[in-house]
C-alpha cells in the first residue's frame, strides 16, 4: 500500500447500498437519522450533497469515513467495505482541524510522515502542496497565526499530499467569509480538475453546490433520504448570472423548500436553514 | 540585549519584594528587641548564610532535599502520566480506578510521614515515598483532564491521517494535544513536591533543608532556621521559573 513516488494513486468510485443509520441512546427513544439509501458515485465525480440541518448529510460523510458504523446495508470504497478510518479517505473539516502544536508544514507533511515518507521527501512534498494552495512563504509559521481561509487551505494540502482515493469534505468553507470562500471554492475547483479525486462535499449553500459540482445530492428532513439527485453539466468556470445555473439553483431551491416545509412543520418551527 | 533587559525587568519585583521584606524584618528586630536565638538580625542571617555557602554546607542541604524531590516526582510522572492517558482514554476504566484515587486523594501527604517512618525507616526510601505521594494526584489529575479536553476532531483528523492503532493516536496526537496541561500538573506537583520535602525533612532526616531548620531550633539557632527558609524561598522561586520557561515551549497557544 505505501507506494511513495510522486505518481498518484488514481481515485476510486463509492458504492452505498441500502446503507442506514438509527442512532440508539439509552435516555431517548432511537433516532432515524439515515433511511436505507443506495447511491453509486463514480470515480472522479464531485459531489455535493445538500439538506436541511439535520438530514443525515453529515452523518452519511461520517460513514464514509469510517466515524460511524452503519445500521444495515453497506458503504464500500473501490469495492472494499468501510470498517474505519483510513488514510486513503482522506477528510477536510469544517474547522479546519490543524494540529496547533506542528507548523505548517509539518501539518502537511503529517499524513505523509505515518505512509512512512522520511523527512527530506515528506517536507520536499509538503512544500510543493503547499506551493498549490499559495501558501509556500508559510510553511514555517505556526497554525495559531493563521487566518481562518489560510488554514484551510493547509488543510486542503494535507488532504491532497497523502493523494487519497477519495476525498470528503464536511462544509468546509462553512466558517469563511464571503469572499474568502469565493477564493477557496475556486482554488478547490483547480485543484479537483487537475488530479479529479472523488470528492463528497457537504454544503449547506446551493449556489456553493453548482458552481462545484458536477453532481448534486438533495437529501430529505430527516429521516434523510435522496430527495433528488442533479447532474451539472455546466463547464467550468462557471457563471452565477448564468440562464443555466440559475434555473439549476432554483430546481435545487424548489426541492429544499418542500423539505424545509416539512422540517419547520416537524420541529414546531425550531428548523434553520443557513445559506 | 532585549532578553537581557526583560529578564531584568521580571526580575525587579522579586528585588523589591526582598528589600521589603527584609526592612519588616530589621525593623521587628528593633521594635522588639528580641533575643539573637529567637530573631536574629538580617545581617547575621546573611552571614550566616554567606558561611554556610563557602562551606558548602548549604549546597549538601539543598541538594539532597532537590535531590530526593526530582526523583519521586520523575517515579511519579512515570506512573501518573501513563496512568492519567489510559484513565482519560478510557471511561470504562476511568470509573474502576476512579474512586480509589478519590479515596486516597483527601489524604495530606503529610498524614503519610508517620507510616512511611514505620515501613521505611529515616532513610531515603520513606522520604522518596511522601514526595511521591505528594506528586502523584497533580500529574494524574491534569494528565486526565488534559486526555479529556482533546478537540475530538483532532483525534478524527489523526485517524484519517493514518493513526490506525491506539499507539499512534496517542504517541502523534493526544500526548501533544495534551501536553500543556500535563506541563502545567508536572509544574504544579513540583510545587506540592518541594513543600512535602521540608516536612518529611523536619521529621526524620540527617540531611537537607528541612533537617538544617529542625537542627537550627535544637541547637537554638535560628539564624540556621532563617537561612534554611531563604533557601527554600528562593529554589522554589528558581524552579518555578525553569518551569515556566518550559511551559511557553510547549504552549502552542489556543
Amino acid at each position: 500500500m505505501a507506494d511513495h513516488t510522486s505518481q498518484s494513486r488514481g481515485t476510486k468510485g463509492i458504492s452505498i447500498s441500502e446503507l442506514a443509520v438509527t442512532f440508539q441512546s439509552e435516555e431517548s427513544e432511537p433516532v432515524e437519522a439515515l433511511r436505507p439509501t443506495s447511491l453509486e458515485f463514480e470515480a472522479g465525480e464531485f459531489i455535493a450533497l445538500v439538506g436541511p440541518s439535520g438530514c443525515g448529510k453529515s452523518t452519511l460523510l461520517n460513514v464514509l469515513a469510517g466515524f460511524i458504523k452503519p445500521s444495515a446495508g453497506q458503504a464500500l470504497v473501490g469495492g472494499e467495505t468501510i470498517t474505519k478510518p483510513d488514510i486513503d479517505h482522506g477528510m477536510v473539516f469544517q474547522d479546519y482541524a490543524l494540529f496547533p502544536w506542528l507548523n505548517v508544514i509539518d501539518n502537511v507533511a503529517f499524513g505523509l510522515e505515518r505512509q512512512g515518507m522520511g523527512v527530506e521527501d515528506r517536507h520536499a512534498k509538503a512544500r510543493e502542496y503547499l506551493d498549490m494552495v499559495g501558501l509556500k512563504d508559510f510553511a514555517d509559521k505556526r497554525v495559531t497565526e493563521l487566518s481562518g481561509g489560510m488554514k484551510q487551505r493547509v488543510a486542503i494540502a494535507r488532504v491532497f499530499a497523502t493523494d487519497p482515493s477519495i476525498i470528503l469534505m464536511d462544509e468546509p468553507f462553512g466558517a469563511l467569509d464571503a469572499l474568502t470562500r469565493r477564493f477557496l471554492q475556486h482554488q478547490l475547483l483547480e485543484i479537483w480538475q487537475r488530479n479529479r479525486k472523488t470528492v463528497v462535499f457537504v454544503t449547506h449553500s446551493v449556489q456553493e453546490a453548482v458552481y462545484l459540482a458536477s453532481r448534486v445530492i438533495v437529501m430529505t428532513a430527516r429521516p434523510g433520504r435522496v430527495k433528488l439527485d442533479q447532474k451539472i453539466d455546466l463547464p467550468h468556470p462557471r457563471d452565477f448570472s448564468g440562464e443555466e445555473f440559475r434555473r439549476l439553483e432554483k430546481l435545487i431551491y424548489d426541492q429544499l423548500d418542500e423539505e424545509l416545509a416539512k422540517s419547520f412543520k416537524l420541529e414546531g418551527g425550531g428548523g434553520t436553514f443557513h445559506d | 540585549m532585549k532578553t537581557s533587559v526583560k529578564t531584568a525587568a521580571s526580575v525587579l519585583p522579586y528585588l523589591w519584594a526582598a528589600i521589603f521584606i527584609v526592612f519588616v524584618w530589621q525593623m521587628a528586630v528593633i521594635f522588639t528587641q528580641a533575643h539573637v536565638a529567637l530573631l536574629p538580625p538580617p545581617l547575621l542571617a546573611a552571614k550566616t548564610f554567606a558561611e554556610l555557602v563557602v562551606n558548602g554546607q548549604l549546597f549538601v542541604h539543598a541538594g539532597a532535599s532537590l535531590g530526593r524531590v526530582v526523583s519521586a516526582w520523575l517515579l511519579s510522572a512515570a506512573i501518573a502520566i501513563p496512568l492519567g492517558l489510559a484513565m482519560g482514554r478510557w471511561r470504562r476504566f476511568e470509573h474502576l480506578v476512579d474512586p480509589v484515587i478519590e479515596l486516597f486523594r483527601p489524604i495530606s501527604p503529610l498524614a503519610w510521614i508517620p507510616l512511611a517512618i514505620l515501613w521505611f525507616g529515616i532513610g531515603e526510601t520513606g522520604k522518596i515515598f511522601i514526595i511521591f505521594i505528594a506528586t502523584f494526584f497533580p500529574i494524574l489529575l491534569n494528565t486526565v483532564s488534559g486526555v479529556k479536553g482533546v478537540d475530538p476532531v483532532l483525534i478524527r483528523a489523526g485517524q484519517v491521517l493514518g493513526c490506525d492503532n491506539d499507539r499512534a493516536l496517542f504517541r502523534k496526537v493526544i500526548l501533544p494535544a495534551a501536553m500543556p496541561t500535563i506541563i502545567v500538573g508536572l509544574r504544579i506537583s513540583f510545587g506540592t513536591g518541594w513543600a512535602a520535602i521540608i516536612a518529611a525533612e523536619l521529621v526524620a532526616a540527617q540531611v537537607g533543608l528541612g533537617y538544617l531548620i529542625a537542627d537550627g531550633m535544637e541547637v537554638l539557632r535560628s539564624d540556621l532556621v532563617l537561612v534554611g527558609m531563604v533557601a527554600i524561598g528562593i529554589l522554589g522561586v528558581l524552579i518555578d521559573a525553569v518551569f515556566r520557561t518550559v511551559n511557553d515551549r510547549f504552549s502552542w497557544g489556543t
